[in-house]
């Protein structure tokens, strides 16, 4: 028996949002007249933090506290439409849908300020929940005073609408394979690295390091990028040496029929995780964010069976990389097994195959 | 039968091989322990008992008569945060916040009980709690903060350990 260590290495790039249908958020905005802020955006905040994000976004671009902001979340009877929270794209296209209904809340504020203050528009900004004279600092009022004004003065009502959409799936031409339009909205790219101990005796394959470098866009809350990147690196290496995904996902019985049979990651035992969060602005994004939430768990299961080859010499070409996989491929390497197999089984989504696994199949072996 | 949850004394009428997590939630209305797995595989319905942590869900509340039960509310107030609630804020050890009640419970149980900063030691102990969202990065970092008995800001979050932040000077893509 002996224990072998190996590095792997996987690149990923990965789309943001989708394209089919234009991929649309809505949000609606209104200011009280107490200056305090209404969002209405129909994206759920499951854990991701779409609800701070988005107020972060609409508190930004308005110039007003973020605790003056409050996101109705979700509220299917008061919220625009939005196609959901899935496809990393909550920040981004929703995100981009409330950047611009508060672009609009802002004009307006401005508008009924310049009235107040007799005073272009164009010589006036808004921070910190205070309108002011560009260079004339202490000619200002309050956003609150502003709404008051709109509502009790002016006979107004402070609002904005926005909306993203996405320009449809590219046409690709068949002769030069070129496209009509760009194929997604924003890129993202990382890179994970993986150090294993693999036992040939059991088989048993311990992660001890992931190292993983993001290109995350921009931060648009540090701590929730964190948790998106740690928590996808414990899914990823779930993925890859633990759970049992096809053909039971994205049927709702893949979780198997108990904690007993569907094994995840717990918190002995971890891997060591580095995480690198490289900031490179996208054009179209708001505050240049991209999509971070599903690449987070891409990358770890191929890096481990990078390194399980560079420990051992062989290719695991199915997930999870359990034990008795990892036993049977270094049998058939020392009966001569001729070349590394490297090519995996491809599999497609089928419906029937995946409902008929899940009900019938009791055993979740290898 | 009698039960003292969160330092109240209350009268419990149901069955007596109804679950501790039943009588919390649908008895008492107190719903922080959560129906995860229901066979005490997952840790959602951690509660104290005694001051031990015990898994509610697989725990007949005939067996509790007189017990002290605590539970997430009985371990601080808004105002008034335990040691272990503010590390958990303060180094946002939540994402969906399912497993989070349990997890707090455990590792107050951890912490009273003499637990070091030791990561390891720590996963040892709360290896019975499963989350699914974090990667249990921040939870390693909160529990032995307050294990260490750091002051933690809850105005304020911080960085994981091993982030690394690195800007692309006008980087475009």
């Amino acid at each position: 028996m002996a224990l072998h260590r190996g590095n792997g290495l996987a690149t990923i790039e990965y789309p943001t949002g989708m394209n089919q249908n234009g991929d649309p958020s809505q949000a609606w905005i209104k200011v009280k007249p107490d200056g305090r802020v209404d969002v209405f955006s129909g994206t759920s905040d499951i854990g991701n933090g779409s609800k701070t994000v988005q107020s972060q976004i609409v508190a930004e671009t308005i110039g007003v506290p973020y605790d003056w902001i409050t996101y109705d979340n979700s509220n299917t009877d008061s919220s625009p439409m939005c196609t959901g929270t899935f496809a990393s794209r909550a920040t981004f296209v929703a995100g981009n849908a409330v950047l611009k209904a508060a672009r609009q809340v802002r004009e307006r504020i401005l508008a009924i300020a310049a009235r107040e203050l007799e005073i272009d528009p164009a010589d006036l900004e808004v921070a910190d929940g205070a309108v002011s004279v560009k260079g004339t600092p202490a000619k200002s009022m309050g956003v609150d005073e502003v709404a008051g004004a709109a509502t009790f003065v002016h006979g107004e009502l402070l609002t904005g609408d926005g909306a993203h959409l996405n320009p449809g799936a590219a046409i690709v031409d068949p002769e030069s394979g070129e496209v009509d339009k760009p194929p997604h909205a924003a890129i993202s790219y990382a890179a994970c690295a993986a150090t294993v101990e693999v036992d040939d005796e059991t088989g048993d394959v311990r992660v001890l390091e992931l190292t993983q470098v993001y290109d995350i866009g921009r931060a648009m809350n540090p701590t929730l990028v964190e948790g998106q990147i740690e928590g996808g690196a414990v899914m990823g290496l779930g993925f890859g040496v633990l759970e049992t995904c096809y053909p039971y996902y994205p049927s709702v019985e893949h979780r198997g029929d108990g904690m007993n049979t569907y094994h995840v990651p717990t918190m002995s035992g971890l891997p060591e995780i580095n995480n690198v969060l490289m900031e490179n602005p996208s054009s179209g994004g708001p505050y240049g964010a991209k999509g971070i939430g599903e690449m987070a768990n891409n990358g770890q299961p191929a890096a481990i069976a990078n390194a399980i080859y560079d420990a051992v010499g062989v290719w695991i070409s199915e997930f999870p990389i359990t034990p008795e996989r990892v036993l049977a491929a270094l049998d058939a390497k020392r009966e001569g097994g001729g070349e590394p197999r490297r090519e995996g089984r491809v599999v497609a989504f089928d419906e029937e195959l995946s409902i008929s696994a899940a009900t019938s199949a009791k055993s979740w072996g290898p | 039968m009698e039960l003292n949850v969160n330092s109240v004394a209350r009268t419990v009428q149901s069955p007596p091989l109804t679950s501790l997590l039943t009588v919390l939630r649908e008895e008492l209305d107190i719903t922080s322990p959560k129906a995860g797995c229901e066979s005490g595989g997952c840790g959602a319905c951690t509660v104290l008992v005694d001051g031990q942590p015990r898994r509610s869900c697989l725990t007949a509340v005939c067996t509790l008569d007189g017990a002290d039960v605590v539970t997430v509310e009985g371990l601080g107030t808004p105002e008034d945060l335990s040691r272990v609630q503010q590390a958990f804020i303060h180094h946002y050890a939540a994402q969906c916040g399912f497993c989070s009640d349990g997890m707090v419970v455990a590792a107050t149980a951890y912490v009273n009980g003499g637990g070091t900063d030791d990561t390891d030691a720590i996963g040892e102990a709360l290896a019975g709690h499963f989350c699914r969202c974090t990667g249990y990065v921040k939870i390693l970092e909160a529990v032995a903060a307050a294990a260490r008995g750091d002051e933690c800001d809850v105005g304020s979050t911080a960085s994981s350990a091993n982030n690394t932040y690195v800007s692309i000077a006008g980087g475009e893509s």
